[in-house]
């Protein structure tokens, strides 16, 4: 793994996540909403960027069914896509480069 | 110890008081005299010189002429012996004051040395410690990059003594910096107990793991299953923006990401990696 030995090389340093560790899911309160992401993803040839609404909505299922800490989305990096609370696509719209 | 005998003798036979001049006293006294004092016989020791001269030297507490090269003062003998002693004893205490504090200086040195080599670390990146932490507010501000396409694969990997099943649930994901990404992997217990287990996890390669920011994942905390249970964890990351513009990340198109279960024992515990 990260067992380089000399000096000058940079070996990975495992960090700790921001905001911790999250909760398991036993009862699968969420996995509609996993699934759901899934599809996506496989739908559009696992880009990120399509599936982000999805992504989005499973946060907030994990925050309302308390296995996430509650968090404005802003802080998620959904600052875009919360400008259209109700959005009928699946795409997300940048918020302008 | 002759001497006072001698005196003796001499003052008693010329009948002149003990405070007058020895010398005179003595002078008078003939050889034959001077043997018949008892005791006298040291005096006939060396015979090549005149023991006239020998004896009076000797007797008026004259240094012997052949013995005492060296002219004068004892006094002086001893006054410089002093001060040269003095000498080297300043030059020794100057001596040991100079190690005294270089060793003083080394010991805090050595203590100084380990915050100092910490910064050092931060700085210079060496040993892995790159970027001291980043800024949590960055995630709010961030812009995705749009250009910049990244693929991210995912490895999954359990201790030889872990039971579990333990896969990702997707093959690879396709993300830009500056763009927070959720991934899925997946575990199942098949044994008949509950299994505690502890994750830690790697990023290939080295230099990127430093842009890899991960908000929210399942690592460095016990994640118990119950028997036959399957659960979906999620990792929840994003590529730090900078990325793109490090040249040494030019070149760099797939991160993979590999995450590895432990079976927690009774009282084990993963140290959270981080110096603070």
């Amino acid at each position: 793994m990260s067992t380089a030995m000399n000096f000058s090389s940079k070996s990975f340093r495992p960090r700790a996540p921001d905001k911790g560790s999250f909760p398991l899911d036993h009862f699968g309160e969420c996995k509609v909403f996993k699934d759901t992401f899934m599809q996506c993803l496989r739908g559009n040839s696992f880009d990120n960027s399509k599936c982000r609404l999805q992504s989005k909505d499973y946060l907030e299922c994990r925050m309302d069914n308390q296995l996430m800490a509650r968090e404005p989305l802003e802080k998620l990096g959904f600052k875009d896509i919360m400008d259209e609370p109700s959005s009928e696509k699946p795409e997300s719209k940048p918020s302008g480069q | 110890m002759l001497l006072p005998v001698i005196l003796r003798e001499c003052c008693s036979k010329h009948g002149l008081q003990v405070a007058t001049s020895a010398r005179s006293c003595i002078r008078t006294l003939s050889w034959r005299e001077l043997h018949s004092i008892p005791g006298s016989s040291l005096l006939r020791r060396e015979g090549s010189r005149p023991l006239h001269s020998f004896k009076e030297a000797f007797l008026l507490r004259r240094a012997p002429p052949r013995l005492h090269l060296q002219s004068r003062g004892a006094k002086t003998r001893k006054s410089h012996k002093q001060a040269q002693e003095e000498e080297w004893r300043q030059r020794n205490k100057t001596a040991l004051t100079y190690i005294a504090a270089a060793g003083v200086g080394m010991i805090g040195m050595s203590y100084a040395a380990v915050p100092l080599y910490r910064l050092y670390c931060q700085a210079t990146g060496l040993g892995g410690t790159a970027v001291a932490g980043h800024d949590t507010e960055q995630v709010a501000n961030m812009t995705p990059i749009k250009e910049r396409v990244i693929k991210i694969t995912f490895n999954a990997d359990t201790h030889a003594s872990m039971q579990w099943n333990f896969r990702p649930q997707q093959t690879e994901i396709y993300v830009v910096p500056g763009e927070t990404a959720l991934a899925f992997y997946r575990a199942f217990n098949p044994t008949d107990k509950p299994v505690i287990g502890i994750s830690t996890y790697n990023v290939v390669p080295f230099d990127a793991g430093q842009y890899f920011n991960k908000i929210q994942c399942f690592c460095f905390e016990e994640q118990r299953l119950n028997p036959k249970e399957e659960v979906d964890m999620p990792v929840f990351f994003y590529i730090d923006p900078e990325f793109d513009q490090d040249p040494r990340m030019a070149r760099v198109d797939t991160i993979t990401l590999s995450y590895t279960f432990f079976e927690a024992k009774e009282g084990m515990a993963l140290p959270v990696p981080g110096y603070s």
